[in-house]
């Protein structure tokens, strides 16, 4: 590994100029699960590492006066995973988190450090994508911007987030009504690997079994996290029954664009995709699927 | 790894595409990243084509060839080297163009294998195959707007 400068700044505005300072040659380091992984292997050399660890305006979870969570990127999975503020928003939430690898991994990676490092097959995205988050990002010199959680990423390892700028933290809104989460990672090797497909949804159903809130976040099925909107259109204000579920969960198919890789090949990801996304629909509706005939 | 790739260009004659394609420094500007094109004589070009996958910033220091040109058929075959040192990883593909007529202009058949080595090769064929799928588009966009 080369050898590099290391700067643990204090505050925001601080890690901001050093990342100006030191431009191109810089990254920041959150819990550095990805970040070294990469330095070890060679792909990534900066000349200079801007730790973030010392800076608490990037720390803790709260809840908003209106009922949403705010989550400080600095925050460790684990620390979501346990969050009393997170159960109370939506159990599934911090259920989410805590089955993302190891404990181990848990307990030093970020939510901050996971949504920048944009891997597509991460748990949160999807799951925050269907809790409709935004993220919070601050610019060098003054200035802040939100970006919706489903166009922060644009490609393998890219988003939207600018070459001065660092993610301070992440905002859920408060649930509607009566609507609830589900997130579901299908792991056919190993219980800690990377999901081969994972599904996210919020659902909200009226009396008389209609959606009345849908919304579908996928993960490892094409370069970036999606969001399942065909198969929201379908389903908003229709009926939940078996067939309904079924036919409409068959569209998420065509939104996917899956790599093929280890995990299994790219029209076996698109398959694994409708039938998870059937199930964690069909989970929620209280709906019992009939197996095909 | 191979890529097959078909680009149309409607309006342009074959022998202005031609001529275009077979001037290493006129094309490279096509290919996102390129820079530095160096005429090494007899058919041989010196470039650094620069990638960039997220953190990951690719230095692709590369060597052309032209192996085999054939005015009359309009076929071409070109060998190109590459690696980054930095990184330590190399990239060695075949690339062989077959120029046809099509309609009121061109049509320009290009298929490439490519075998990519060490750290890069690494990181994961279906992510490499994306980023070359992504980057064959953007030179075809590019050749189009440079033939318009």
């Amino acid at each position: 590994m080369r050898t590099y400068d290391y700067s643990a700044p204090a505050s925001i505005d601080e890690a901001l100029a050093a990342l100006k300072e030191y431009g191109d040659d810089a990254e920041f380091i959150a819990g550095g699960t990805s970040l070294i992984l990469m330095m070890q292997q060679g792909l990534v050399q900066p000349g200079k590492v801007i730790g973030l660890g010392n800076i608490k305006e990037l720390r803790g979870i709260k809840r908003s006066a209106d009922g949403g969570l705010e989550v400080g990127a600095m925050t460790t999975h684990r620390q979501l995973e346990t969050s009393p503020e997170a159960f109370a928003y939506a159990a599934a939430l911090p259920q989410s988190l805590g089955v993302i690898a190891t404990i181990r991994i848990r307990n030093q990676a970020t939510l901050g450090g996971n949504l920048v490092h944009a891997d597509p097959a991460q748990d949160p995205p999807p799951v925050l994508i269907a809790l409709d988050a935004t993220i919070d990002v601050v610019k060098a010199g003054g200035g802040a911007r939100s970006i919706a959680m489903e166009s922060f990423f644009t490609d393998y390892f890219e988003t939207t987030i600018g070459e001065d700028e660092l993610l301070r933290s992440v905002k859920v809104p408060p649930m509607p009504a009566g609507s609830r989460l589900a997130y579901k990672k299908f792991l056919p090797r190993t219980e800690d690997d990377y999901a081969t497909v994972s599904v996210a949804v919020r659902l909200g159903v009226n009396p008389d079994g209609t959606c009345k809130d849908i919304r579908i976040g996928l993960g490892a099925l094409a370069v970036t996290p999606l969001r399942g909107k065909a198969v929201e259109k379908a389903l908003l204000g229709q009926k939940l029954t078996p067939e309904s579920i079924r036919e409409a969960a068959a569209l998420v198919r065509d939104e996917v664009d899956p790599l093929d890789d280890v995990r299994g090949s790219a029209g076996y990801k698109r398959e694994m995709a409708r039938v998870w996304t059937e199930r964690t629909i069909a989970s929620l509706a209280g709906v019992e699927l009939k197996a095909k005939a | 790894m191979k890529f097959e790739q078909t680009i149309e260009l409607p309006g342009v004659s074959p022998e202005r595409v031609w001529a275009f394609v077979m001037d290493v420094p006129s094309m490279a500007k096509c290919i996102p990243g390129c820079d530095g094109v160096e005429d090494l004589g007899g058919g041989r070009y010196k470039a650094v084509v620069k990638i960039k996958v997220g953190p990951i910033g690719l230095s692709l220091a590369s060597e052309i060839s032209i192996v085999e040109k054939d005015e009359t058929n309009r076929t071409a075959s070109l060998q190109v080297e590459a690696a980054d040192k930095r990184v330590g990883g190399a990239v060695k593909a075949t690339m062989s163009m077959k120029l046809t007529p099509a309609g009121d202009g061109s049509k320009l058949e290009v298929s490439t294998d490519a075998n990519v080595m060490g750290r890069i090769g690494d990181f994961g064929q279906s992510v490499i195959r994306k980023k070359a799928d992504q980057t064959l588009q953007e030179v075809a966009e590019n050749l189009r707007k440079a033939l318009a």
